[in-house]
């Protein structure tokens, strides 16, 4: 009878105390453990990480636009000092009214990253302290830089025009 | 009545060049570094490279420089701070364009918040192509600069 | 009390592409407030627009500054992983040379700009000067100074030109002499240390819930190293120790960079003598199936984590990448609360912070 690893023994741990919460939890390599929550629970289950499994390093928080599914998908990355495992906690959130409670009272790590999904995606954060333009300039009116529904140029043709156009005061 | 006196001075060939001598080599920078051609310089400005002999010295107050060296891309929020850093700087002052990107966009072409080459915002004088140029560039850069300003008139502003 | 709004913008000697707001009360800083996004190119929206080989230059100059070799090889080692393409053993060694050169040079450069905010001039002379040692080096090997492109996918470009091993060898050791000297010139100096020690405290718990990573979190007492936590490339085979500092202070963040400087020599050594002969690049098309994967390394500055999702297509679906600065970013309003103005620079060059990494 071989020892659970360590990676096991965190999913074990999660789905004991979460049974119904949890979508799917599982160990996708070495140092890496994928959990999928439901956006209401990840509140309470971010805290049990921070304070049962020892996860308080926080590594990253990322936004995906799934534009075919109409859903906005939300990551947080936690480390742990000890255990040396990656834990990927996720939740899904519909795309026309995305909204989700804000992680920073968990882990406080988090204040800039949230701020920069907001400004990227449009995913409002109830709670955090500052929802307010980070990276983009201060007089921008468009819609959000990474859905997938803001198209850049295509080519250098039209970018060169747009060039043309202001140079000759058009 | 001192103008006229001045702009009768400045015809006078030999005082023009000992002016436009003086005025080329001793050309203050501002310390402002716009994108990543920034860490050459600094190589150019210390010991190997050493601008420093060509008259070219970072400055910390703007208003006793008169050279802007645009060292990389620009983006839409630090194009409002490079225009008030050049309306602030007293004539006459000049600008170089350090790398591919100051001169048009470069890598970043369909950038959404970079400027498609620093010449929408501000007058070049020398272009220094590059990704990043050489400080052997750099110094080719200023070279040419110092050249130009021998040629030139009296500016009129 | 009266509380006056000072702002430091971008122009200015010592803070770089950042501007910082500050609530001042006579000479005493009360709050910092950074204001970022001077160089943000969307990176990771242009990502999406080009096919993977195409994104190697992008992706290097998110942090071209100093660090292009540690950049690249976390995206690279995304690819890899979601292709399951296995790189040659003299590639994972020039790689690594390329990856550890570039840590020296960082390093310098974090030092010279340390040392011209504390006032010391010639230690700025000294450090960019030892720098370009380096960086003829990695010119030699790669054929550009800064920006390289030169790990690919499957491999590295070129291969080591000859007479490398013994130019690097002999720089190796004048560097670590060199070092010496910097002990007793710059961080044995009795201005610096009065300017640097006990300023900026930053303690291990507070590091951790923030979420610091790199020389930061190692000054303040915590082992965290990539490299020896989830070993990558081929840094399991080599021997070498990870630095940390007692205090947390200015002063250890400083010195934990240059004992860092001593064991990237001992590495350098060792896969100079090491590396097998082989190929260089095991060159396949890119076709990157369906996938995701979170990759971790050890830059200069701290840990680069990227994701890659890729919906096998030639281009990413998703990249997100977290630079070591942007999460080194939260340390400095924590760091400057009630301290004197003028220890305003020595805090934010001493977390060196690169305003690109930032803001991608």
């Amino acid at each position: 009878m071989t020892d659970k690893s360590t990676e096991e023994l965190v999913v074990d741990s999660v789905k004991a105390k979460f049974p119904e919460d949890v979508i799917d939890a599982k160990v996708q390599r070495k140092n890496r453990v994928s959990i999928s929550v439901r956006g209401n629970k990840i509140y309470d289950i971010g805290l049990f990480l921070r304070d049962e499994l020892g996860f308080d390093h926080i590594a990253s928080v990322s936004g995906i636009d799934y534009i075919d599914a109409k859903e906005f998908e939300v990551i947080y990355y936690v480390w742990s000092m000890d255990k040396k495992v990656l834990v990927g906690l996720r939740t899904k959130i519909p795309r026309d009214n995305p909204t989700l409670k804000s992680l920073v009272d968990v882990w406080e790590g988090g204040l800039y990253h949230e701020r920069e999904i907001w400004e990227m995606f449009g995913i409002k954060f109830e709670g955090h302290p500052n929802l307010s333009l980070l990276l983009l300039p201060e007089d921008w009116d468009g819609p959000p830089p990474l859905r997938k529904d803001f198209v850049l140029p295509e080519t250098h043709q039209e970018r060169l025009e747009e060039k043309i156009k202001k140079l000759s005061g058009g | 009545m001192l103008e006229k006196v001045g702009k009768s001075l400045m015809s006078i060939k030999l005082l023009r060049k000992v002016f436009n001598w003086g005025r080329a080599w001793s050309l203050w920078s501002v310390h402002l570094e716009t994108g990543c051609c920034g860490p050459e310089d600094m190589a150019r400005a210390c010991a190997r490279f050493d601008t420093e002999r060509f008259g070219t010295l970072p400055f910390p107050t703007l208003r006793e420089c008169d050279l802007i060296f645009v060292t990389g891309f620009v983006t839409k929020k630090m194009a409002k701070r490079l225009k008030i850093v050049y309306e602030q700087m007293p004539e006459p002052k000049y600008v170089i364009a350090i790398g591919h990107c100051a001169i048009s966009g470069g890598l970043w072409w369909d950038s959404y918040s970079v400027v498609q080459g620093v010449d929408e915002i501000i007058p070049v004088d020398v272009y220094v192509p590059g990704c990043p140029p050489r400080p052997e560039a750099w110094i080719q850069g200023i070279r040419m600069l110092q050249e130009k300003i021998a040629k030139e008139g009296v500016k009129k502003k | 009390m009266s509380v006056m709004k000072l702002s430091i913008g971008p122009q200015h000697p010592i803070s770089a592409h950042f501007r910082f707001l500050l609530d001042v009360d006579g000479d005493v800083v009360l709050k910092l407030e950074p204001d970022i996004g001077y160089t943000h190119r969307g990176i990771e929206k242009l990502a999406e627009k080009r096919t993977y080989l195409q994104n190697l230059p992008v992706i290097e100059r998110v942090n071209s500054y100093c660090d292009s070799a540690g950049t690249m090889l976390g995206y690279l080692e995304a690819i890899e992983e979601v292709m399951g393409l296995k790189v040659p053993e003299r590639a994972k060694y020039l790689r690594v040379i390329a990856a550890e050169l570039n840590r020296i040079a960082s390093h310098l450069y974090a030092a010279s700009l340390f040392s011209v905010a504390t006032g010391l001039e010639t230690m700025l002379m000294w450090t960019i000067n030892d720098r370009e040692l380096i960086l003829d080096l990695l010119e030699r090997l790669t054929g550009q100074r800064i920006t390289y492109t030169y790990q690919t996918i499957g491999g590295v470009r070129f291969d080591m030109p000859d007479g490398f091993k013994e130019e690097a060898l002999k720089r190796l050791d004048y560097l670590e002499k060199r070092t010496e000297d910097y002990y007793k010139m710059l961080l044995w100096n009795h201005t610096f240390q009065i300017r640097a020690r006990k300023v900026g405290i930053l303690k291990p718990s507070d590091a951790i819930k923030l979420g610091i990573v790199g020389p930061n979190l190692r000054a303040s007492g915590v082992r965290a190293d990539v490299r020896k936590d989830e070993p990558y490339e081929v840094y399991d085979k080599f021997d070498f120790s990870i630095p940390t500092g007692k205090n947390g202070d200015s002063y250890d963040r400083l010195e934990v960079r240059f004992k860092e400087v001593e064991q990237s020599i001992q590495i350098l050594r060792q896969a100079i003598k090491d590396i097998p002969k082989g190929p260089i690049k095991k060159w396949t098309q890119p076709i990157v199936p369906q996938g995701e994967a979170y990759t971790r390394v050890e830059a200069a500055r701290g840990e680069f984590g990227y994701y890659l999702v890729s919906d096998g297509t030639m281009k990413p679906y998703r990249l997100k990448i977290t630079p070591p600065s942007f999460r080194n970013l939260i340390a400095l309003p924590h760091l400057c609360r009630n301290v004197p103005l003028g220890d305003i620079p020595i805090i934010y060059i001493s977390l060196d912070l690169i305003p690109m990494d930032v803001d991608r």
